[in-house]
């Protein structure tokens, strides 16, 4: 199995666990995800909120660059912007010739794009998933947050049921944990305004955090890193004005498969998350 | 015999009616988002994250560019409100794409110069595209240290810096990819293209 690698700036910033263990679970697996040469920024949120064109000849570019093969994303909001541009330039033939004139190439907006929760299961599968778990995460509650990019807009990432995914929760019952089911796993988080308008993530975020503790979760399974950063890095501010403690772990799912499947906890960038997961690991006796 | 439905003794509402659609028609044609399809049946505000704290609704947005009243709408702050989490977009029975349509107002607001004067997102916005112009890659770190500068809040969350240095969240260097000349002709042709139109 190989995949052309689309990694994205985030994964080499505040999400460098998430490639970390994104890698690590590749590897273990067998997985082969090399990455594509030369990769740009997908232009994220600020190209589509402000030049629609250029919104779609970034992701154009490094889909061409992919040269036919199934491109690799662990980002929602890059996996957004990718089946976005597949989408929009698939369908219309105009905006192909003019996102073509902006990209200086022809993109005939075919190249695959899959999600690795996608790769996991539907390529991978998870029966072979629970077959390579050594170390299987009993007694640990989790539930699943998949924000809103990888499943919303449906017609356009036809990742899962939009409004109740499963992806991530079959990959984690592989992997041992008990996965709670609850009623937030697409709501909001706040997205990027943790930089310009950070009221809006800590009302949403609250929520989030509140619902899932609510729900009995010990920990939360991330799969985008803006949602893990919103629930992690504001999780001490919100309880302060909440007034109430939530002390939950926000991990990427890669990283939770990865001690599943044996991976040590420093191969997985554990040390990044703010809400440290030691106690609680400790306690379920899950990656020592 | 006179008939009550004449055309002539109806209200003359050309002149405004045509200046109305003009701004439906506009955010129409440059959105896609099929917005004369909407029904008022509120089911994008009810499960709209921000509906509780925007100026107006995601269902009022929709019926205020119906009906044309284009200053309060590129005014708002519900355009630099809404997180774009498409849910809107995902639920509606009639295929209205409010999350397009708002990606149109924000760029109509900007044009207008007419923007909601508290938000600072089009200047992240801009930073972050010249950022990936220049260096192909997003470097956080010059990302907001530029962003602090222009927008001159200097203070708001540095108590986060030591943690995200320490967690290595931050990378102190940036990255450069190879082809800013042909990134910096990618740029000016999308430019020259929104010009154009």
């Amino acid at each position: 199995m190989s995949y052309a690698f689309f990694p994205g700036c985030s994964l080499e910033g505040t999400a460098w666990d998430f490639l970390k263990s994104t890698k690590a679970v590749a590897r273990k697996l067998g997985i082969k995800m090399p990455e594509i040469e030369d990769w740009i920024c997908c232009g994220s949120t600020p190209a589509h909120q402000s030049d629609p064109l250029l919104s779609l000849a970034l992701p154009a570019k490094n889909l061409l660059a992919a040269k036919g093969e199934t491109v690799a994303v662990c980002c929602a909001a890059c996996y957004s912007r990718l089946k976005t541009a597949n989408h929009e330039i698939s369908s219309d033939q105009l905006l192909r010739k003019r996102v073509a004139d902006v990209v200086g190439q022809d993109y005939d907006g075919q190249t695959p794009v899959a999600h690795f929760l996608e790769i996991l299961v539907n390529d991978f599968g998870v029966g072979k998933i629970a077959e390579a778990v050594t170390k299987p995460l009993k007694g640990l509650k989790v539930v699943s947050y998949y924000g809103c990019l990888l499943s919303r807009p449906p017609g356009v990432t036809k990742f899962d049921d939009p409004e109740n995914p499963m992806l991530m929760d079959r990959v984690l019952k592989a992997a041992g944990a008990e996965v709670i089911d609850w009623p937030h796993k697409t709501e909001c988080c706040g997205a990027g305004y943790g930089i310009t308008d950070v009221s809006i993530v800590k009302q949403l975020s609250r929520e989030i955090l509140g619902m899932a503790k609510a729900a009995g979760a010990d920990a939360i399974a991330t799969a985008c890193p803006l949602c893990q950063l919103n629930l992690d890095l504001r999780q001490g501010a919100i309880e302060e004005a909440a007034g109430e403690q939530f002390d939950l772990p926000v991990f990427y799912f890669t990283q939770l498969l990865g001690l599943a499947l044996g991976v040590e906890r420093k191969a997985l960038g554990l040390r990044s998350m703010i809400v440290s997961p030691k106690e609680l690991l400790d306690s379920r006796g899950i990656g020592l | 015999m006179t008939n009550n439905t004449n055309s002539e003794d109806r209200p003359r509402i050309s002149v405004s009616s045509k200046r109305f659609m003009d701004f439906a028609e506009e955010v129409n044609e440059r959105s896609h988002a099929n917005l004369m399809a909407c029904l008022q049946c509120k089911k994008c505000t009810s499960g709209c994250p921000v509906a509780g704290r925007a100026d107006l609704r995601a269902h009022e947005m929709v019926r205020m560019v119906q009906l044309g009243q284009r200053a309060q709408v590129l005014q708002s702050r519900m355009i630099w409100e809404c997180t774009s989490c498409q849910t809107c977009a995902t639920r509606c029975p009639q295929g209205v794409s409010i999350a397009a349509m708002n990606d149109t107002l924000r760029m109509m607001s900007r044009e207008a110069e007419t923007t909601f004067a508290e938000t600072t997102q089009p200047v992240f916005n801009d930073i972050f595209l010249r950022s990936i112009r220049r260096r192909g890659r997003v470097y956080e770190l010059g990302l907001m240290a530029a962003y602090k500068f222009r927008t001159m809040r200097l203070l708001e969350d540095v108590d986060k810096a030591p943690t995200m240095l320490i967690k290595r969240k931050l990378k102190l260097l940036p990255k450069n990819v190879r082809g800013r000349a042909e990134r910096k002709r990618i740029f000016a042709r999308a430019r020259k293209a929104r010009e154009q139109t």
